[in-house]
């Protein structure tokens, strides 16, 4: 393969993109060509940079901006749609009138109520934001991600009992891409805490596990947030929390919720 | 209208990613919040057109067509610049890098190196159909097959603009840092 028919395809070897042939014949070019070898590491090392620049977040007030913009044009067809209709009388117009004040007090009274419960929710799930992202960040500056190391789920599980206070399901999720590494103790929301480890490529994703307070929130949506460069997400069922910290892409951390 | 709770689960997580595709091609914090704004609400009134494809693709193909409509408007009207984006547009620039990393904690603004600056800079300075790809494939992590998806091209294109548009990077990256070491001395 000549140099140049090499260059032009080193980006889509690296994106694992080529076809076995292709594959093979820049891979052999590799081998003897300086200039594509550094141009490839270089290519590596930019996009290294890249991942760690990361997005730009969305500001917080922009979900809010979002929903609001789909309800106001609900409203504007269905405002079209009355403009539309026949001329009313004059009576009928003073009582569709207070229909639509009593309405907009109501929609007032219910928004005030929804602010006050997301801002309370919000609130604590912040908190447990913040401490399962550093339990995450902590355990990957101390390189101590794992306290027993197996891939089988059979040997981590047992290794929980009696050193956390309820008994975890520690699923094999290798199949689909998520291979366990091990698992540990950790310390999250002023309680002890089981925390499974997966790779996938070369991100470290943390599942963190303890029994909900079935009072509140039995089944929570899962929910997305970002914190120092890590996607937490946070959900629970039957009566259990989890919470998932990794610089693993949102997308792929949504999979792993949904086989978890 | 039913269909509301349902699109707002699956579309809100993709935010951080529609705004900052948003972001990189409009390079204006204020018009990539309309822009994702109005896209999503587009998106909303096409939701019944997805059937059941990855949604992250297709509500990233509305982001691109917004900017690009924006950006268009912007061209159209550009015998009026705003100071702003006179400060924005300098070739060459290190506040567009500033900006971007505005919101990250100190201590990652401080393992930023100077590298990610110059970074941002080199970004900067290509076109958007350049940057696009690039941060649809380095940040979003989308097959060759998705981009193309976005931004209405053969998959052959997607493979050769990214070749083009990283060969353009690592050009402006050395000169950066070649300029850098002759500050040295």
């Amino acid at each position: 393969m000549q140099c140049d028919e090499a260059h032009d395809l080193l980006g889509a070897y690296r994106d694992k993109e080529l076809s076995p042939e292709e594959r093979r014949a820049v891979a052999r070019h590799l081998e003897g060509c300086r200039t594509c070898s550094t141009a490839l590491a270089d290519d590596e090392r930019i996009a290294r940079s890249l991942r760690q620049l990361g997005r730009s977040p969305a500001p917080p007030h922009l979900a809010a901006r979002i929903i609001a913009g789909i309800e106001r044009s609900g409203s504007t067809s269905l405002a079209s749609i009355g403009s539309q209709s026949k001329p009313r009388t004059r009576a009928r117009d003073l009582g569709s009138m207070a229909r639509y004040v009593a309405s907009l007090a109501a929609a007032c009274v219910l928004s005030m109520l929804a602010t006050w419960w997301l801002m309370t929710g919000s609130r604590q799930d912040a908190d447990i934001e913040r401490d399962v992202a550093s339990a995450h960040i902590r355990s990957l500056i101390q390189d101590a991600q794992i306290q027993v190391a197996s891939s089988d789920q059979h040997t981590v599980r047992p290794w929980f009992a009696g050193r956390a206070d309820f008994s975890p399901d520690v699923k094999d999720l290798s199949p689909a891409g998520f291979s366990l590494i091990g698992g540990r103790l950790d310390y999250v929301a002023d309680r002890r805490v089981v925390a499974t480890v997966y790779t996938r490529r070369q991100h470290v994703i943390s599942v963190f596990m303890w029994p909900s307070s079935t009072a509140v929130k039995a089944i929570m949506a899962p929910h997305l947030t970002m914190r120092n460069g890590y996607n937490v997400l946070g959900w629970s069922r039957d009566g259990t929390a989890y919470w998932a910290v990794s610089d693993l892409n949102a997308e792929e951390l949504r999979v792993m919720q949904r086989l978890l | 209208m039913t269909d509301r709770p349902r699109f707002e689960q699956l579309a809100l997580v993709h935010m951080d990613a529609a705004h900052n595709l948003a972001l990189w091609l409009l390079r204006e914090r204020a018009d990539a919040e309309d822009a994702v704004q109005d896209a999503y609400l587009r998106a909303y009134r096409a939701f019944h057109q997805l059937e059941g494809a990855e949604i992250k693709p297709w509500l990233l193909t509305i982001v691109r067509n917004v900017c690009y409509r924006r950006l268009q408007e912007r061209r159209r009207s550009a015998n009026v610049i705003s100071l702003d984006e006179a400060l924005s547009t300098r070739p060459g620039s290190l506040g567009d890098g500033a900006m971007i990393s505005a919101q990250r904690s100190p201590e990652q603004a401080a393992a930023s190196s100077s590298e990610q600056a110059m970074l941002s800079a080199a970004m900067a300075e290509l076109p958007p159909v350049f940057r696009e790809v690039i941060v649809l494939r380095e940040i979003e992590e989308l097959s060759y097959r998705e981009i193309a998806d976005v931004i209405g091209a053969p998959v052959g294109t997607v493979m050769s603009r990214l070749s083009r548009a990283r060969a353009e990077l690592r050009t402006l990256l050395t000169k950066s840092m070649g300029r850098d070491d002759s500050n040295a001395m």
